[in-house]
């Protein structure tokens, strides 16, 4: 097997196991791991990353679907919001400075982090 | 109804910081629902997954209709994914909800940190960095 299959397929495993453990998609392991360790363009990371995204959440969503552990309706609900939200943050990230927008935002999950841990 | 309106603005909230920091929803979700909308720990991160996955696919067609997806890459990532996923969801759910919680809660401290610093990273360029491709 080539080496680059190798890392792809270390790196799929390691991302999925995040996306099933956190229910996350796992694009922040993926997206570096395609920048850093496969020397992809971000652009390039990023649409990747997405299309892996597919197979991992939809075998972690079967398995918690399998529990019992999905609530359908409040992700519809979520769903139907985050369409319009991707709309406008896309005309947002044009216009605001991100460095703010990411420090802000990293400062919002550190409190819901601690709120959790505690 | 109020609960309905709630989880609406949950998601475009979630969607406008996705789109304009370039993440993924997930880590809006289950923080948002666990700790504002009282979800269990588990239900929080099951949802998550059922918005990400067709959010997923509707980020992917727009990606490869723009040529922004190698496919020979993503392909042996993606099975791999999904063992992983599988793995990693079946250790979720044996985990105690206040483990998991707290888990998580060190999985988002890590990354808030990983933001700042890369973004406090940026700032000290006097230039912009030109893509790497």
């Amino acid at each position: 097997m080539s080496r680059i299959l190798l890392k792809a397929i270390a790196l799929g495993a390691v991302a999925g196991m995040i996306a099933g453990l956190f229910g996350v998609g796992g694009g922040v392991i993926v997206v570096p791991g395609l920048v850093l360790w496969l020397a992809l363009a971000q652009r390039e990371a990023s649409g990747t990353s997405t299309a892996t995204i597919v197979a991992s959440s939809a075998a972690a969503m079967a398995t918690f679907g399998v529990s019992g552990s999905v609530d359908w309706r409040a992700a519809g609900l979520i769903l139907v919001g985050s369409v319009v939200g991707a709309w406008i943050g896309a005309w947002i990230a044009e216009r605001v400075n991100e460095r703010v927008l990411a420090v802000a935002f990293a400062l919002i999950l550190a409190i819901a982090g601690i709120r959790m841990v505690l | 109804m109020l609960e309905v309106v709630g989880l609406v603005v949950l998601g475009l909230v979630a969607g406008i910081v996705a789109a304009a920091l370039g993440l993924g929803g997930g880590i809006v979700f289950v923080p948002v629902l666990v700790v504002i909308f009282g979800f269990d720990q588990h239900i929080a991160q099951g949802t998550s997954l059922a918005v990400i996955f067709p959010t997923a696919i509707i980020a992917t067609l727009a990606h490869a209709r723009m040529g922004n997806v190698r496919w020979r890459l993503a392909i042996p990532i993606g099975l791999a994914g999904i063992v992983g996923a599988v793995v990693g969801a079946n250790v979720a759910l044996q985990l105690n909800e206040d483990l998991l919680r707290r888990l998580f809660g060190f999985f988002l401290i890590m990354l808030a940190v990983r933001m700042v610093w890369h973004a406090w990273r940026i700032n000290g360029r006097s230039e912009p960095t030109p893509d790497p491709s």
